[in-house]
This record gives C-alpha cells, structure tokens and sequence, in this order.
C-alpha cells in the first residue's frame, strides 16, 4: 500500500462512492416506505404471481412472494436494481483506477515515483473495495434505519437474514470487481477495459437471468457467479452460506491477485 | 550513473530499438538526438522500467530498473514528452500529492522553482495550456532534488524566455552535480547545456560524439553584403565555399572553420552579416547522408 496515492485517490473518487452509496440508501429507504401499502394487498398480489410461469417468479426474486419484508427487499432491491448499481460502480471505477491512467499516460507519474507497481496496484484495488465496502455499508445501515422508520420494532425484524444478504452482495461484488480490475490492469486502452468488464459482467447477469426462467437452460446459470448469490434463497434460509462465501471470496481474491501480478510483469505504453 | 547495456526491443509492428547501448558519467548533461519516432521515447520508457526489454538491461545508481522496481526512483526525477496529469486536481494539489510520494521535498526549493518559472499553481490542470503543464511537469521533476534526471522534449510548449529560464535551471543543477539525460529536436538548448550527445535513427545510436564535434558538423550560412560588386568578384577567389551570389549579397557556407571566413570577409568592407543556422534535422540528414556513401 502507498498512503499518499490511497489518500488522493479517495480525495478524487470519495464524491462517487458517496453519489452511490446515497442513491443506494435513499432507493432502500423508498422500498420500505412503499411496504406497508402493498404488505395489505399482499394477498391479491401474491395471487397474481402464483398465475405468472414459475421462472418468471423465481427470475426476478418473487417466489418468496410479497408477505414479509425481507422477501419483499430481497425480491425488489437485492434482485435486481442492487445488482445493477453495483455491477456498474465495479465495472466504471476499476477501469478508472488502472485502464484509464495507463490510456492517458498519468500512470507514468505514479510509476516515477519511489514505489513498485505492485504497490501501486494493490492501492487501486483497496480504493475500489473501500468504495464498495462504503456503499454496502450504508446501504444495510439504511435498511435497518428503515425498518424502525417505517414498519415498527426492530426486534421483530430478522437483523441476521438481512445482514447476510448484504455480506452476501458485497462478496458478489468483491468478486465481480476482481474480475474487472484484472481486466483493467490487463488493458492498454480504457474504452477495450470498459467494453469487456461491461460484457462479461452483464452476461454473468443475463445467464443467470435465462437460467432461472427457463427449466431447460437452468445449466447456464451453473456458469455464472450471480448463481452464488441468490437472495431469496439467503433470506428465506435455503441457500448454502458457507460455500457461496468460499467460492465468491476464492474467485474474488484469484481475480485481484492476478490482476496485480500481470500488472507487475506487463510492459506499460507510457 | 546511468547506463544503457545492449538494450533490445522490438515490437509487434517490427519498430523499435535495437541494440542501443551508452552510458552518462555523474555531473554530466547527455543529449539524445534524433528525427521523431527514431527510438528516443523508447529508450526512455527503458529507462523508467516502464517497457521490458526483449534483450539487455538498464541501470540507474547500479540498480537495474525492470528488476528492482520501487529502489531505483528515489535516484530519478522525470518529465514525460507527453504530459497527462491526473484529473481533478489543481497544478498544487499535484505538486503536493508527488512531493508526498516522494517522501517529502524542501518546499522552499519547489517554491523557487514555481517562481522562477513563473506559473500560478492554483490554476486546475485541465485549464493549463500546454506550456503551464510542461512548467509543472519540470517542477515535478527537479524539485526533490534527485541525482539523475531524465527529461524528454523539456522545451516544448515553453516560450523562449522560459526556454533560457530552463537552460539556466539545467545549468545550476549541473553544477551541483546532477546528471541528465535530455531529448530534443532544439539545437541551441543541446549546444549550450549538453557535454556529449547521441544521435538515434531508425532505432540504432549511430554515434555518440562530444558536443564541440558536433558543433562542428552543423554547416552555418553567412549572408555577407559588401559595399562593392568588384569586391564580391574578389572575396568569391579566396576559395570559401559559396552558395549563392545575388548583386552584392553572398552566401557563404560554413562548417566548422568560422576562424578562416571570418579573416578572408575583414579584407573587405562589409555592410551586413547574417547568419542562418542549419537546424538539427539538416544536420541529421548530412550524416545520414555520408553514412550513407561510406558503408
């Protein structure tokens, strides 16, 4: 770690991560304003589920239906908005922390500088994950300030479930980033890093997506890492916890690691 | 202090520098010569450990700079031919991050160098005209007063008063004993500032020559007008070389031997001299050109 580069760099980027992390907290905060409405119609709208195709429900996080909160957060939010969020924090800020300095040149500064790169790489790496770390952060913070805000005691909310989710989300996340910032630290040239990190995440995404619809296809979502995060089955206490966490955290750390090492070894065009 | 051994790198479009090898004693200003895209960049971002050499090695204060990344820095300060700061920042806010990543600088060495080159540092860089970011580009690179360092086209962009405020700048640093390699295309800021200087083309040095040498290839033409035309008729027997004669105004070429055209034009009188100096791609071409005819 350099601690001047790691300062600065949080100097330039803190405003982002804050802009996301509050747009996060005031959508989670929306979500459980608008609960106590439909929590009296959940009949009628579980109903109306129940007549939709089963993929379709369980596609987009409804099979746990509209009759708790936290079926109704992790259906809403954590299915899918969330995702996307984060998915395009991960995407942009990892190609701007390494991509876009090599393309414009600036990285010659750094490198100019007494440090190595490995240190340089492993600064840029703990400047995205703080930025995720913060916006997870006060986004489950905002999901307990919520909860007592608008539907009532917090000793009758499932804390535990809901933190879950969210470790659950951020190691997604941690893992969806290691994979852009080792295509970042892979890349000469900003759009290319954009294009690719874009691609692979979105289609991570969409096989996920396609298969949970499709019965058929259900071996597509096997080749996906959003397959490791699945919110209703965490909040609804059916998902294997500890091995999504390893696998998330193993791919995650593979991803960052060797994105540092290829960095260290590559020649740069500065 | 600095040395280039055997280095080798070829790209994938099969440009690049072959075999390149010279080396800068300490206290020493070493020009790099030659026409745009010949290598001298490439040699640099060597240099810098920035590119990793197919073959050969480079050496900064005995530490190779593609191996020992993170030791070699601290001896180098570094002005880039193309200079992209980071984004967002203000010209002080930049000096002050690279000052703390350099471990700290005597500010009140930095705040001579912004003075003397006359910027104000509160501007935002994206704002900068190219000749304010060259200034903060050179400040970067000289103010923690490191042992070698390496500037590729330092003048560009820079008026020509700031062009001697820099050479002035080179010239004091020399003195205390700091290295430097320098590239450019400026033949006035090379003669006045470099001890030796190597000339690049095509990728490969093809000479390393002191500078005096080099001063002595570069053809100068005299444009002399006499009083007379019968004089013009006389000088044109002393055996100068002429260039052209148009009624009482010749151009006389030059090389090397200012001593002797000086002594045969103060036989007559003279009304008018001036002088035309050849610049640094005409003296490429005429070494290029002789290497050329004796293989």
């Amino acid at each position: 770690m350099n601690m001047p580069l790691y300062r600065q760099m949080l100097a330039i980027n803190l405003k982002m991560f804050m802009n996301y992390a509050v747009g996060s907290a005031f959508y989670i905060l929306l979500m459980f304003w608008i609960y106590p409405g439909i929590a009296k119609n959940s009949g009628s709208l579980n109903s109306l589920i129940d007549a939709m195709p089963e993929g379709v429900g369980k596609a987009f996080g409804l099979e746990n239906g509209f009759g708790s909160i936290g079926a109704f957060i992790s259906g809403e939010y954590y299915g899918l908005l969330y995702l996307l969020i984060l998915s395009i924090f991960c995407i942009l800020v990892s190609t701007q922390l390494i991509a876009k300095l090599v393309d414009q040149g600036s990285m010659a500064y750094l490198l100019s500088a007494p440090t190595t790169r490995t240190k340089v790489a492993l600064t840029q790496a703990a400047v995205l994950l703080s930025g995720l770390v913060l916006i997870c952060a006060v986004t489950t913070l905002a999901g307990f300030a919520g909860y007592a805000w608008f539907i009532g005691d917090l000793a009758d909310f499932d804390g535990t479930g809901f933190v879950l989710l969210n470790a659950g989300a951020l190691l997604l996340f941690f893992c969806i980033g290691g994979i852009s910032y080792l295509i970042s630290a892979c890349c000469n040239d900003e759009k290319r890093a954009l294009t690719l990190s874009g691609v692979i995440t979105i289609g991570f995404f969409s096989l996920n997506l396609i298969g949970k619809i499709s019965g058929q296809l259900s071996w597509m979502r096997h080749i996906s890492v959003f397959s490791l995060f699945d919110p209703g089955e965490i909040v609804g206490k059916t998902a294997n916890w500890p091995l999504s966490v390893a696998v998330l955290a193993g791919l995650g750390a593979a991803a960052f690691a060797a994105g540092m090492i290829i960095f260290r070894k590559r020649s740069l065009p500065l | 202090m600095l040395s280039v051994e055997h280095v080798t790198k070829i790209f994938p479009n099969g440009r690049g520098i072959r075999d390149v090898t010279f080396s800068v004693r300490r206290g020493e200003v070493f020009g790099f010569l030659g026409p745009n895209g010949a290598g001298k960049s490439t040699t640099i971002r060597h240099i810098m450990g920035f590119l990793k050499p197919d073959q050969g090695s480079v050496k900064v204060c005995g530490h190779d700079t593609w191996k020992e990344q993170g030791r070699f820095q601290k001896y180098i300060g570094y002005l880039p031919g193309e200079i992209a700061f980071i984004e967002g920042m203000t010209g002080k806010a930049f000096l002050d991050f690279m000052a703390g990543m350099q471990g700290g600088v005597d500010s009140a060495w930095r705040d001579e160098l912004i003075r003397r080159l006359q910027f104000d540092v509160r501007t935002p860089i994206r704002k900068m005209s190219k000749g304010m970011k060259q200034k903060v580009g050179i400040v970067a690179a000289f103010m923690h007063r490191p042992e070698v360092i390496i500037l590729d086209e330092p003048t560009s962009g820079l008026d020509p008063l700031m062009q001697k405020v820099f050479i002035e700048l080179v010239l004091e640093e020399k003195a205390r004993g700091t290295t430097f390699l320098m590239s450019s295309h400026n033949f006035p800021e090379i003669e006045r500032t470099c001890d030796r200087a190597a000339i690049i083309k095509d990728g490969v040095i093809i000479a390393v020559k002191d500078i005096h040498e080099l001063q002595s290839m570069q053809r100068k033409l005299f444009e002399v007008t006499f009083e007379s035309e019968q004089e013009v008729n006389d000088f044109m027997k002393c055996g100068l070389k002429i260039d052209s004669r148009e009624g009482s105004r010749v151009r006389v070429a030059v090389q090397g031997d200012v001593d002797r055209f000086i002594r045969e034009t103060a036989r007559f009188h003279v009304r008018n001299i001036d002088v035309f100096t050849q610049n640094l791609e005409d003296i490429f071409m005429n070494y290029y050109d002789r290497e050329g005819q004796t293989p």
